[in-house]
């Protein structure tokens, strides 16, 4: 499995506290919404806190790609390496 | 299984809702007797969730205009504004338009709906960007959509978010498109423009500014929150609707630049559905006629919405907006209290919107009440009377 560069895990990390507070030691291999119990709203405000986290834009098609934290770590991992690029 | 399954939870929230008594979402209004007036559950109450802002849904002359459309035209194009659906009527409400903003051109969509989807599907292509509010209206999230530039979200109503986004862009920002609301219509609060301009024109970047709620509302000719901040010389688009201030259905694009026009050869939603019916066009230009002379209506809906926001803040109502406007959000601390307020507001004879998530932003519980140039001094008091009653009540 590919591994999630650390930055990425404390930003997500670090978003989940600060957006989603009520939401303790969430899966993540955990579909969003119907594992961990997300809505649309909800997860469009974790990413933006990503985003601020990780001085990243996350386009909104991307949300729609994702269904778990992995895959959205994923994600950013790829976008990150696009930017650095 | 079943192609239905995925709307259980919408069932779930739905039935969260309550079952007795006239249902909060949806409300059925057995008929409208006035701008302000209407029938639910065999009652009379006023109407205070219509964004009916100038109340001219029943405005005399514009029945008129439209009852001799009806007339003379029939009832609908029964076509595209592609093939038959360009009457004179189309072209001259939008050269009404584009004259009210003195702008070379305008271009009027079926809904408001589709003027967001048709206007930034077919503006933003895949090498472009679409910028937005993250509190965005659903029909600029949809045209988001069906274009095929990469949309990117910036923090509500927050220039310096911005300003990072169109920063880490580069030199492609000139090839963003910004957009933003001149009024948003679930919170009722409104945008720092000014602000959100310095920082667009620092990339080159584009902006478009929706004032489907704002329109009517702001500024000397009700042309919106972009004419009231003086700021119509920095805009590139204004989008609106006509099922609000202009009391009709339907929607416009108007900008200074006239290539706007080439809009009309690349966009589905204006190409790909009937074009609005002659009725519309004829009261839509009658009612825009009153709203661009209207002081006199918004002097009226200004003075309801101080009696309204004074009233609520001296009964220490938590509001969606510091800044008084049209949509009158309060916030309610649970849904289960914005429900109670939502029945107990209709018992006093008050129909007003409730608004949950995941409609609302931040996970709030709106009770919206949505005023009018129409209601009376006497209606606001009414509204102001029961928040009371249902504060004491909680």
């Amino acid at each position: 499995m590919t591994s999630i560069d650390s930055t990425t895990k404390r930003a997500i990390n670090d978003a989940l506290e600060t957006a989603l507070p009520e939401i303790e030691n969430p899966d993540w291999d955990a579909a969003l919404t119907s594992g961990v119990g997300l809505d649309s709203v909800q997860i469009m405000n974790l990413v933006m806190e990503i985003e601020d986290n990780l001085d990243l834009s996350v386009p909104v098609d991307v949300l729609a790609e994702v269904k778990t934290l992995n895959e959205l770590a994923l994600r950013l991992d790829a976008l990150k390496g696009a930017t650095e690029s | 299984m079943s192609l239905f399954d995925k709307f259980k939870p919408l069932v779930e929230a739905r039935a969260s809702l309550g079952e007795t008594g006239p249902a909060p979402i949806a409300t059925p209004i057995e008929r409208v007797l006035s701008a302000t007036r209407g029938m639910i559950d065999d009652r009379e109450v006023v109407l205070a969730g219509t964004n009916n802002y100038l109340g001219l849904t029943f405005h005399p002359e514009v029945i008129a205009a439209g009852r001799e459309a009806l007339e003379s035209l029939g009832t609908g194009t029964t076509g595209s504004r592609m093939a038959n659906g360009s009457y004179a009527g189309h072209r001259a409400l939008e050269g009404d338009l584009a004259a009210a903003f003195g702008w070379p051109g305008a271009i009027v969509f079926s809904t408001g709906y589709q003027a967001n989807l048709g206007t930034l599907s077919g503006l933003a292509g895949s090498d472009d960007y679409l910028l937005v509010d993250s509190d965005s209206h659903a029909s600029i999230y949809d045209g988001c959509r069906l274009s095929s530039a990469q949309t990117i979200r910036f923090r509500h109503n927050d220039p310096d978010n911005l300003d990072r986004r169109l920063e880490r862009l580069g030199d492609d920002a000139k090839r963003a498109l910004v957009v933003v609301e001149g009024l948003y219509s679930m919170l009722g609060d409104q945008p720092p423009l000014a602000e959100f301009v310095e920082v667009k024109n620092r990339h080159g970047a584009w902006l478009l500014v929706d004032e489907a709620h704002s329109f009517g509302v702001f500024g000397e000719h009700g042309l919106g929150l972009t004419e009231q901040e003086g700021l119509l010389h920095e805009v590139d688009f204004i989008v609106g609707t006509f099922s609000k201030s202009l009391a009709g259905i339907g929607g416009f694009c108007v900008s200074p630049h006239p290539e706007l026009e080439l809009l009309r050869l690349a966009s589905r939603p204006y190409i790909f559905t009937a074009s609005p019916s002659p009725t519309m066009m004829a009261s839509t230009r009658k009612a825009l006629e009153l709203v661009v002379n209207g002081q006199d209506l918004r002097a009226r809906l200004h003075d309801n919405i101080q009696r309204l926001y004074r009233g609520a803040a001296a009964l220490g109502l938590t509001m969606g907006s510091t800044e008084p406007g049209p949509v009158a959000a309060i916030i309610l601390p649970d849904r289960p209290t914005a429900i109670a307020y939502w029945h107990g507001l209709l018992d006093a004879g008050v129909y007003a919107n409730l608004m949950i998530p995941p409609a609302t932003p931040a996970g709030t519980n709106l009770l919206r009440i949505s005023l009018s140039a129409a209601h009376t001094p006497d209606d606001i008091d009414r509204i102001v009377d029961a928040l009371n009653l249902l504060r004491a009540a909680a």
